[in-house]
Order: structure tokens, then sequence, then C-alpha cells
């Protein structure tokens, strides 16, 4: 038998080895003092999951894990008041630790393993549990267990380690209320049952009723309508379709209202905008160097989720989609779009002159704000806190989040064309083209590095590029064969000058921005990079340049950034998307830090204490957060992607639904039932209806995770319906409107208020798609969720307007009313003309009395009364009609939702 | 709780998006002690943690790097090595380096003090006995972008909040018609130096211009240009005609309320910035004083916005990074410094004259210093290792010369300051005790010094 704990390494290194090494160890330890390594003194024998059957695991779970808990925990678990003999039961590595004498188990020997004995009551000295035995049946199968080699799943279960610094154990943290399976519920007795209309009213008139509250009386039908439309399509209705309403507001034409609404284009627009803050929807990047360029064609994810909003697409397969879409079988192309989710995400510059640590570091925060947008976004857990120390109030581990970010560092972002393609051929594009991209950054940084060794720089450009000569020549076949490929690639072929170059100048960024028409200066002086050779699709990101600094246009062709900020412009035939391959960094060059994709390996990150890339711990294999998992927390396939997204909506299901009917629900009425929506843990708040929560989340599960079920259930409810005028006896007892005991009145969010702006003067374009523009362009008339959306510089209409920042995920907006929005709105030519707009588009009217009155119908969808007709009429005796027309757009009832 | 959450929204709102206040509503353990001014038009001001020794803060921002050993930092063992390459500067920094270059610079004492400046800044060598200068910074990455978000935000994610955002969170503004973060540069930008994070958007500095003395050229929509301003008010008693019988119409609300405010505010404040940012009427004294470039602008700016009870001016010494001297050091530092000298050397004693320097806290320097050793054989490459800063004004000594580099001033070794340090510094003379003002996001207490930094005692007077 080999020594404890040999197995690790007869595995990595076979038996003969093994023992060679650790005799050494054992030699230089006596003869150091130093005490062995903790793998040496004890028999943790390392079993991973992946080596592990189906049927060993499911034995485990259905007849040791339960006796475990049941009969072993009291004494035996970090959760234990007092941990008795010093062993724990509630970890692999506990049990295999044994206790202070010594193992408790041998595998596969039971005559020798004292786990046996003791639980075979033979000795009354050593009969385990103390106070009853276990029944024949169990005593049989832990013989089995251990005969079978104790097979044991939980390896991220505390250890001892673990239990000095706090006490938990898995079964009471799964019973946490966010994890716990949701169940339909049965509607409470409530005393005014006839206000019901829908399953939810119950819930909500029962908490109503407990606190001797009553529910607000129905919306009168033009707020009900301004309400439904707004909520919906972000739009107000015409003054046609509030008359026609207003005429029947019974129910059945309300239940029509919202149907045709949910079947209209401008719902997609509409509530794509809310899955886009979750999503952090960018253009760019926080910062724009070379290694980290725009992504130009993001909008085509950004089409893709507003398409999937109007298909009404299954809400777990709208989340797997933009997690996997690329490694789910049967997926049709257009779908793949939705890794720009991924693939368009931001990161930082990746200087090659700093060091590994460094830029490895860079990578880790890339994979952080994976972890983030994915663990906050959709399953309402700051996973992202346990990547320097365990979480300190939820059950995640460090090994849980390099379990998740090893998925991230297993996945390389690349561009895909938009046709059908070979898969192998277009993997080996993608890893061509992040090859030659960076290759290109790298001859272009040492080609401009006229430091005190030139020879040496010039050998490195020189490398660089005969490694490009062979790309070249590898992927002839490639080019030959799949013209547009070849076009991408010949993009990325495109040298830096021949070196040297006696003409150069150096590039201090905002004296000199640009040196030949094909190359363009970043930012960060020295880095220059081709103008189309920007890897994540050939573009040229936004170069940020002090004033006077000027770029002058290439000589070929305009680039592809400033195309896409006009409409209409020609587009790239790729979107931004990843593809499976670990991201490793290399830094065996003392002067030069490189990238490695390789394509179709994957990528365990171990556990950093500290969260430090220079303190690497053990190896925490890609996997799903074990409180969550049911069975294996592994992935075994590929970055494990696929099978996150699986895990989530099976495993995780309640989770993640309650979460997304718990969004779905704030963005209708403004306030959410769980009031910190990206954050279901022991720090986040408590819902304020639970059972309604839960009821919502397993009649969401139950069909079929439809989003447009949820907004009619919602929407025909009699709670949604209420009016949301204060009421002073209500607002008394409950002035945060926590009961619901009135709708809230909100004040339009900024995609809704200009786009009923430019509704109100007769501007707007509403159609479907396409390239994003810039806000501040003043022929820009589309509604603002094609609006190019800057992680480096928010448009100042945006930010004004509490847009949040798109560089991380963002569980809600702020309201805030600011004198610079009103500046805004009094000053600014766009409301300017506007009003000019509004006004031309009533020129017919008559007189000035008609136009007030069309002004009127047109801007706030109704008719003026005498005395607004009278202020008017006041008014007009100075004031010009535009300045009247513009006062309209300026007032509260146009940026009101009632 | 609800009323408390109510009661921070109406604050918030009334705040008027000029600076809301952390330390009134967010921070629990203060809340029993804040006093919260009636609710009207008038903006809470801050309430620190103990007594401040300043109320603003201004930062005299040298992007690219400006280099210690030519200006703050003599190191007369240069000469002597000069062109030898030892092992103690064979360190990796962003560059291929070269041979130790000597600054052509001459060093003098100067003031009571006795601090050595070099001939670059006389300046401010008539105003060293105010200089607080600290010649062991260190920073920990040398490339610009970094750099640049680890000083304005004690991170290298370009995601964090800024000083500035951290301190308009923390203390609120004096004064609700101006915002309480401004950063001036040449082009208006700021970038990371201006961003609000996770903070409420309402704390994001708001960039101005400073090429220009117009205000109108420097606030976007400050003026109408289709109405005077009696028109206007006409127009705006309409709208807030309309806008009362519309609360009428629906019961009356919070926000519908606030935004009745806000633009009356708006309305005051067309003047008021207007007068605020004018530089067109700075007399001729005073332009004697600073000097007629974008920098001066800049500086007068704040003088004029300090003074106004803005919390924190931070003023750019150019667009892009001009001081990144990658090559031609002599030159290009004899020609930039006369312009920063100046009028950097003139808002000390402005302020001074004005009684106003021991209420403003003064931080000058860039991301990082340069290297010791040569670039291109006539520059300096950037150093991140050690490098100099100075503060002036709110309650840092006067004439102090603290900590040091190595003999070439490459790194920081005696008395070594770090960026958090910098901030833990500037937060406790401002009266903000850095371990508690914290921001919940995430799941996480974030603070401005997220788990470092070190109050410097010995820099306080």
């Amino acid at each position: 038998m080999y020594p404890p704990g040999a197995n690790v390494w007869r595995r990595a290194f076979g038996p003969e080895n093994a023992r060679r090494l650790l005799s050494l160890y054992v030699i230089a330890s006596l003869l150091t003092g130093f005490p062995l390594p903790s793998a040496f003194a004890a028999e943790p024998s390392v079993q991973k999951p992946a080596d592990l059957t189906k049927e060993a695991v499911e034995f485990f779970e259905s007849r040791i894990r339960p006796v475990l808990i049941e009969r072993c925990y009291e004494c035996h678990s970090s959760k234990a008041k007092k941990v008795r003999g010093g062993l724990l039961l509630d970890s692999q590595q506990g049990v295999m630790e044994g206790g202070i004498s010594g193992p408790v188990i041998l595998p596969g020997d039971t005559e020798n393993s004292p786990l046996i004995h003791a639980i075979r009551w033979t000795d009354s000295e050593f009969a385990m549990p103390p106070k009853a035995s276990l029944t024949p049946q169990q005593v049989q199968n832990f013989e089995q267990w251990v005969k079978m080699g104790a097979p044991d799943p939980r390896i991220e279960a505390p250890s001892k380690e673990a239990n000095k610094a706090k006490t938990r154990d898995l079964a009471a943290d799964r019973n946490w209320w966010a994890f716990r399976p949701a169940v339909v519920a049965n509607p409470p007795a409530v005393r005014q049952s006839s206000w019901v209309r829908k399953q939810i009213d119950a819930f909500v008139l029962q908490e109503l009723e407990a606190k001797e509250l009553s529910p607000s009386p129905k919306a009168d039908p033009r707020s009900l309508i301004l309400r439904t439309y707004l909520d919906l399509t972000g739009l107000r209705p015409s003054y046609e379709e509030i008359a026609d309403f207003v005429k029947d507001p019974s129910e059945k034409a309300y239940a029509a209202v919202v149907e045709k609404l949910l079947a209209a284009p401008s719902y997609g627009q509409r509530w794509a905008r809310y899955w886009l803050d979750v999503a952090r929807y960018g253009e760019d990047n926080p910062t724009t160097e070379a290694t980290n360029p725009g992504y130009p064609n993001a909008w085509r994810y950004r089409d893709w989720v507003i398409d999937a909003f109007n298909r009404d697409l299954p809400y777990d397969q709208f989340v797997s989609l933009q997690l996997a879409a690329d490694v789910i079988p049967g997926t049709p192309r257009g779908d793949l779009a939705a890794t720009g989710f991924l693939g368009a995400g931001p990161v930082y510059h990746k200087d090659g002159r700093l060091s590994k640590d460094v830029i490895e570091n860079l990578y880790m925060d890339d994979w952080d704000e994976r972890v983030d947008v994915v663990s906050r976004g959709v399953l309402g857990l700051t996973v992202a806190c346990a990547r320097c120390h365990d979480h300190k109030f939820d059950p995640i581990s460090t090994r849980d989040y390099y379990a998740l970010a090893g998925v991230f560092a297993s996945t390389a972002a690349a561009p895909r064309q938009l046709a059908e393609i070979d898969s192998e051929v277009e993997t080996r594009f993608m890893a061509t083209s992040q090859r030659l991209f960076y290759l290109s950054y790298v001859a272009n940084l040492m080609r401009d590095e006229p430091g005190s060794s030139p020879a040496d720089a010039r050998k490195k450009v020189e490398r660089f590029m005969s490694e490009m000569d062979n790309i070249r020549t590898e992927t002839t076949e490639l080019r030959d064969k799949f013209p547009a490929l070849g076009a991408q690639l010949a993009k990325l072929e495109r040298r830096p000058k021949p070196y040297p170059a006696a003409e150069e100048k150096r590039s201090d960024a905002p004296e000199v921005a640009a040196q030949t028409p094909a190359v363009q200066a970043t930012k960060e002086p020295g880095t220059l990079i081709a103008a189309n050779e920007t890897g994540n699709i050939p573009v040229t990101a936004e170069p940020t340049l002090a004033k006077g600094a000027t770029v002058p246009p290439p000589a070929d062709e305009p680039p592809v950034g400033r195309q896409a900020r006009g409409r209409g412009a020609p587009a790239d035939p790729y979107f931004h998307s990843v593809f499976d391959a670990g991201v490793y960094v290399d830094g065996t060059d003392p002067d030069l830090t490189m990238i490695g994709i390789k394509p179709g390996v994957a990528r365990d990150l171990r556990v950093l204490a500290g969260g430090n890339v220079a303190k690497p711990g053990e190896v925490s294999p890609r996997g799903f957060p074990t409180v969550l998992a049911k069975g294996k927390p592994a992935f075994l396939h590929g970055s494990g992607r696929r099978e996150l997204g699986e895990k989530i909506f099976t495993d995780a299901a309640p989770l993640a639904a309650r979460v997304i009917v718990n969004r779905v629900w704030g963005w209708h009425f403004g306030k959410p039932l769980v009031a910190t929506p990206s954050d279901f843990g022991a720090q986040g708040e408590l819902p304020t209806h639970p059972t309604l929560l839960d009821d919502l989340a397993a009649r969401f599960i139950a069909n079929g995770w439809s989003l447009k079920w949820l907004h009619r259930e919602i929407m025909l409810s009699a709670t949604y319906q209420q009016a949301s005028r204060s009421r002073p006896d209500a607002a008394k007892i409950d002035p945060g409107n926590r009961t619901l005991w009135r709708m809230n009145p909100r004040r339009l969010d900024v995609e809704a208020y200009r786009d009923t702006i430019l509704q109100a003067s007769g501007n707007l374009d509403s159609s479907l798609g396409g390239p994003s523009m810039a806000l501040d362009q003043a022929e820009n008339k589309r509604r603002t969720v094609y609006a190019r959306i800057s992680r480096s510089r928010v448009s100042n209409l945006l930010q004004l307007y509490d847009f949040p920042e798109a560089t991380m995920h963002s569980p809600s907006r702020e309201t805030t009313i600011t004198p610079l929005q009103q500046l805004f709105v009094l000053n600014s030519p766009f409301m300017r003309a506007q009003a000019e707009a509004l006004l031309a588009s009533v020129a017919e009217a008559g007189d000035d009395n008609a136009k007030v009155r069309a002004i009127y119908r047109r801007a706030l969808l109704r008719d003026a009364d005498d005395h607004e007709l009278t202020l008017a009429t006041r008014y007009l005796a100075a004031g010009t009609m535009t300045d009247f027309a513009h006062a309209i757009l300026c007032t509260n009832e146009q940026i009101f939702w009632p | 709780m609800n009323q408390v959450i109510s009661r921070r929204e109406m604050l918030r709102s009334l705040g008027a998006g000029l600076g809301s206040v952390a330390l009134y509503g967010l921070l629990a353990e203060e809340q029993a002690r804040a006093q919260i001014p009636p609710l009207g038009n008038v903006l809470p001001t801050g309430a620190p943690h103990f007594a401040p020794k300043a109320k603003h803060n201004i930062v005299l921002f040298m992007p690219g790097g400006p280099s210690h050993i030519d200006m703050f930092d003599p190191k007369p063992a240069l000469a002597k090595y000069a062109g030898q390459r030892p092992d103690s500067v064979n360190v990796r920094t962003e560059r291929t380096t070269g041979g130790l270059l000597p600054s052509p610079f001459t060093f003098k004492q100067h003031g009571k003090s006795g601090l050595e400046i070099s001939e670059l800044l006389p300046n401010l060598a008539s105003v060293a006995d105010e200089l607080c200068v600290v010649r062991s910074m260190y920073t920990f990455n040398p490339t610009h972008t970094p750099a640049r978000s680890l000083f304005h935000s004690g991170n290298i994610a370009a995601t964090r909040p800024s000083m500035g955002s951290w301190l308009s969170y923390g203390l609120g503004t004096e004064n609700k018609n101006l915002p309480s973060f401004v950063a001036l540069s040449p082009g208006g930008g700021g970038g990371p130096g201006l961003r609000s994070g996770f903070l409420p958007s309402c704390h994001q500095g708001v960039a101005f211009d400073d090429s220009f003395v117009d205000p109108e050229k420097m606030i976007r929509d400050l003026r109408n240009r289709n109405l005077t301003p009696e028109a206007q008010r006409q127009q705006l008693d309409l709208i807030q005609k309309l806008n009362r019988s519309h609360d009428d119409m629906v019961g009356g609300d919070e926000f519908l309320e606030s935004r009745i405010q806000a633009m009356e505010t708006a309305f005051s404040m067309q003047a008021e910035a207007n007068e605020a940012f004018d530089l067109r009427g700075e007399p001729a004294s005073v332009r004697e004083l600073y000097g007629n470039t974008p920098f001066a602008n800049g500086c007068i700016l704040a003088r004029r916005l300090v003074e106004r009870g803005v919390r924190s001016v931070h003023v750019y010494s150019g667009g892009g990074q001009p001081w990144d001297d990658h090559s031609k050091i002599n030159q290009n530092l004899r020609a930039r410094c006369p312009d920063m000298d100046k009028a950097s050397a003139a808002l000390i004693l402005d302020l001074k004259q004005r009684g106003l320097l021991d209420q403003t806290a003064i931080v000058w320097g860039g991301e990082f210093g340069r290297t010791p050793v040569s670039e291109s054989g006539d520059g300096r490459d950037h150093n991140p290792f050690g490098f100099t800063m100075f503060m002036a004004g709110g309650g840092f000594k006067g004439g102090l010369c603290y900590g040091a580099t190595d003999e070439f001033g490459f790194r920081a070794v005696q008395n070594r300051m770090s960026i958090h340090d910098l901030h833990a510094t500037l937060l406790h003379v401002l009266g903000i005790n850095h371990e508690k003002l914290t921001y919940r996001y995430a799941g996480r207490d974030f603070r401005l010094t997220d788990v470092h930094g070190e109050v410097m005692h010995d820099l306080l007077v």
C-alpha cells in the first residue's frame, strides 16, 4: 500500500515516480524539520466528481447522505454545536481525514474501517450513533458504500479549516427561502372577494386586509389606457385609441388592448431595454485601446433581444442561448447573435508590456464581470463577493466562485459571420483571427518601441511577422474556399510598415493622432493598430483624442465604426460572439507578455487566496455553485456554458424564476416585491409578498417560462388596474405602498420620455432594427433603444436621466429629478425642434385657438378645458405659438406615468 | 423604515441631483445625530464624521505623469552615474529603457523650510512654505489608463466611483445651484476621473471646457437661444400653472412637486451659473497673477467655484496626457512648466489672500512619475514605483518634505505613501473616516480605499 496521500501522486506520476517523490519529501521533511504538506499527513484520497459514476453518486445521495444528515451531523458536521472526536462527516474531505484517532474509513476495506465497526454496535465502548443504532439495512448500505470505495461527491463542502471560520451546513443553506422549490399556492380567503380578478389579487388583498387597508378604486379608463400603452410599448396611444377605450372600458375591451400591444413590435422595443440594463449592453469598452476596441456590431445582439421578446421566446431558452447558443446543438444560426451577451462584454486593455501577473489579473477582472452579470442578473446572487474570500453572508465559497469563473476563462470572444458555416472551419477562423490580431498588435508595439535595444525589438517584430506569414500559408485553403473569411483575414494581415521606418514620428497621442492612413492612434501612445486589425471584428473603435487631434480618413474604406453611426450605412456581416477556448497568459518573454487562445481547451482556475494571482491555491473544477447544484456541480463539456444554462433552469429553476418574475413585477409596478432585485441572499431584502412571489414563479415555470403569460397575469389583475392617486388614510398606514394599496405613479424613464416627445411632435421613427445612432445627432429620430450605448462616454441625455453605466450589471435604475434635466427641457435644441415640429403638425388647424386645441390633442392626448384655453390666450398675447407648444412639451403631464 | 426611505428619496429629489447626502440617510450610525433640515428649498450640506480641517478639495491633475526627478526630487547621483545602468534600476516599466539620465535642471532651496525645487518652478518655489511635498508616493501600474483609474478611484477597473463622486456622496454640496463635483479641462473630458460608478448618478463629475471663458460655451443648454429671460419667465409661469392644475388632477405627488421646484432652480441657475463661470469679468490683476491659458482659466474657476460652495474641483493640466515625456524631457518641460507653475502658485496665493486656503485641500500630481533611466536617449518612461505629489492648504503642513526615493529616484523607500493612503488622508482632512464612508452595492460595502489606506498624520497640522 502506498503511503497516505500517495494516490494523488500516483495519478500524476505513476507509481514509481510517486513513491520516489514521496520519499524525497519525507526525507526532506525529516532533515529540515518542516512539517510535511498536509496532503501527506492525513488520508485525503482526492475524488473528483468526474471520477464518480452516476450510479455511485445516486447510491450515496439516496442511501448514505440522508443517514449521515439525520443520524451523524448532530455531532460530526461543521455546523455541529460541538464537534465530537474531531470527526466531520459532512464533506468528502472530512470523511477521508477522519477524527483525532485517525481515519475512519479505508475505502474498499469494510473490516478495517472503524466507522463500520462503530455502526455495527458490536463494541459497547465504541458504538455509534450512541443513542440508537442504525437499521440493519442502513448498516448494510454503509458496508456496500465502503466496498464501492466510499464514493462521495461532496467535494466542495466545508472542511475542518472552513469549520474554524464558520459553521455552515449545506442542507440548512439550501433551505434559504429563495432556494426552496417554488410551489403553486392556494389563494387565501379574503373578505372583499369580489375585488379579486386574478390569483395575485387574493394574495395582495390578504396583506391589505391584514393591515386594515382597502385597495384603491380602479383607475379611470383614460389613465388606465395611458398606463398600459406606456408600460407595454413605451409609447402613448393616439387620441382616437383613448377615445375608443373610454367608450368601452370593459374587461373584455381591456384584455383585447393588452393582446394587441403584446403583439405589437413596439412591445419588444420597450421590454428589450429592461433586459439590456440587466445585461449591461454596450457597444464599446470602458476604455478603448489597442486590445479592447469597440463592438460596432453589438446592435445585432440588441436586435436579437428585441426579437426574442416579440416572439415570446421562453425565458429559460432566452437566457440559455445568451450563454451558450454556439454550443447548443440545433440552434438556428440567427440565434447565435444571442452570444453577444458575452461576446460584447466589457474587457480591459491587455498591454503586452505589463507583467504576466498584471495581465492575468486583468483577465480575472474580465471573468469576474461575467460571473457577476450572470450570478446577479440571472440568479440574484452576489457570487462575485467570493473572489477574495468565502462569501460572508451567503453559502458561496471561493471554490464556487472560481468554478464559475473557469467557465469564462474557457470562453474566448471572437467575431462570427452571419452566414452558415462549417463549425470546424469557423473555429479555425476565429482562433486564427485572434492570433493574427494579437500578433499584429505586438508587432506594432515592438516596432514602435524606440527604447535602448532596437535590435531586440526588431528581432521580435521579425519573429511575429514570420508567424503571421506562416498563418497566411496555413490558411491558404481556408481563404480560397471561403472568400468572405478570406477577406476578413486579409484585413488582419495588413502589416506594420517595413522596419525601421525612417519617416516615423513618435506618437504621443494628443499631439500626433495618426501615422498612416491605415493606422489609427489609440489613447495609449505607442500602441498603434491598423484600422482593420481589431481582431474582435475588424473595425475602428472611437479613439479618444484630445481636442484638435484629428483622425485622417483611411485611404481605402471608411472605418466601420463610423458607418455604424449613420443609419442605413452598410454594416459588417458579422456579429460579436464567443467560442470554447482556454485563455492563457504567457509570461515567458521577460519583455512582452503574450496571450494564448487554445480552442477546445477548457481551463480550470485555481482558487486565489485574497484574489491575488500571485497566490494560487487548489484547482477548482468548472462547475455550478454547490448550494444550488443537485447532484454533481461539475461541468464536463467544453467551457461548461451549456451546462451552466441547463443547471440554472433545472437545479436552480425556482431561484431563476423568482428573480425574473420579481424583475418583471418591478418593471410593471415601479417597485419589485424583493426590493433588492439582484440580491436574493441574506443581505438582500425579503419579499413583501412571499407566497405571491412563489406562486407566480411556480406558475410562470408551469406556463413554459412565457413572459407574455406573465404580463397578462399581472396586467389583467385588479391590483395592477388600481388608480395611482394617493389616499391620505392609506398613506398614513403604509406610506411606502409596500402593500400595494394603489398603483405607484411614476416618472417616465429616458427612453419613454424621449420617444413620447418625438411621438407628440410627429417625428418619431419607430422602425425596427439596424445599426445604432448617436443620440446627440440632430437627425436621430429613432426610438431611444437604438441609441449608441458607450461604456466609455455615456451620452449626455442618457446620463442626465439616470441611465445606468453599461460597464456592469444594473439591478434597477435610480430616479433623480435635477435642474440640469430642466435646462435640457427648457433650452435644448432638441426640445425646441420638437416644439417646432409639433406646431407644424397642427398648421392646418386654423386660428390660434384651434391650434391650441390641436396641440393639446396631439401632445397631451386630450381636449383643453376652458381654463387652459384662457391661460393659452393670455400667454399668446405676448408669447409665440412655438413657445406655447414648447411649454406644453415641458409640462409634468408629459413626463408623468399615471 | 418606509418613512426614512421616503424621506431620503425626497431629499435626493430636492437635492436636485447636485449632491444627495450619504451621511444623512445611508450611514445608519450617523442617522441618529444627523440633523435633517426642514424640507423646503434647502439642500442639506455635509455632516462629517468629525470636525473637518477642510471643506473643499481642488485637484491639480497632471495627466501623463510629471517627472519628479526634474521638478521636486533632486538626485545628484544621476550625474555621477550618468549613462550607466546599475542593477538597482533594472526595473521593468512600460518600455525599454537605457542608462541613467541626469536632470538637466538645477535645484535650489526655497523659503524658510528650505524645500528643494527645480528651476522649472520659480512661482511654486516662491510659495514653498505652503507646500507639503511627498516624495515617496507609489502606485500599482505603469500604464496610463489603469494608473489614472487608480489615482481617481483607487482601483484599476474603470468602473469604480471617483474620489470626487465619493466626496459628493459623503458631504453633499453647499450650493444647490451648482454641481458638487466639477472637472475642468480643455475639451471638457475627464473620463474615469468623473465616474460615479455604482453611486447614484447625481454624484458624477460634471465636466466643463476651460479653454473657454464664456459660460454658455462651457455649460450645455445654459441659455435659451430663443427667449429673453423675461419672456422665458412668462413661459415658465405658464408651465408651472399647468403643472399645478395637473397636480390637482392626479392628486399631488412627490416627484411632480420636485420637478416643479427643479424647474425654478434651473431657471435661477441660468443666472447663477452664468455668473459663477463667467471669467470675462476677472480683473487684469487676476490675469496677471494666473496667466492666460486654459489651465489658468481652470485655476481661476476652481477658486470661484470653491468660493461658491462647490465641493471638489479637478483641474486638468491639458487634455490628453501632456506630461508623458517619453522623449526630449529638457525641451518639453521647459515649454510646459511655466503655465502650470504660474497658475498653480497663483491659485495657492489667491486662496490664501481670500482666507480660503485653510478650508481647501489642494492635491497636485499625476498618475505616476518618471524613470531616472532614459528612454529614447532624452526622455523618461513611466514610473509607478516612486514619485512626488504635493498637497497644500486644508490641514496639510506647509514647507514639509516627506518621504524619500532611493538614490536614483526610482523607488519610494522611506515613509512610503500609496495612492490609497493619499485618498484616506484626503478624506480625513475633509472630516471623513475612510473606513466608514461606504456604499452597499452588489452585496458588499464598498469604500474609496477598498481594504487599504492609512491616514498619514505626519502630513497634517
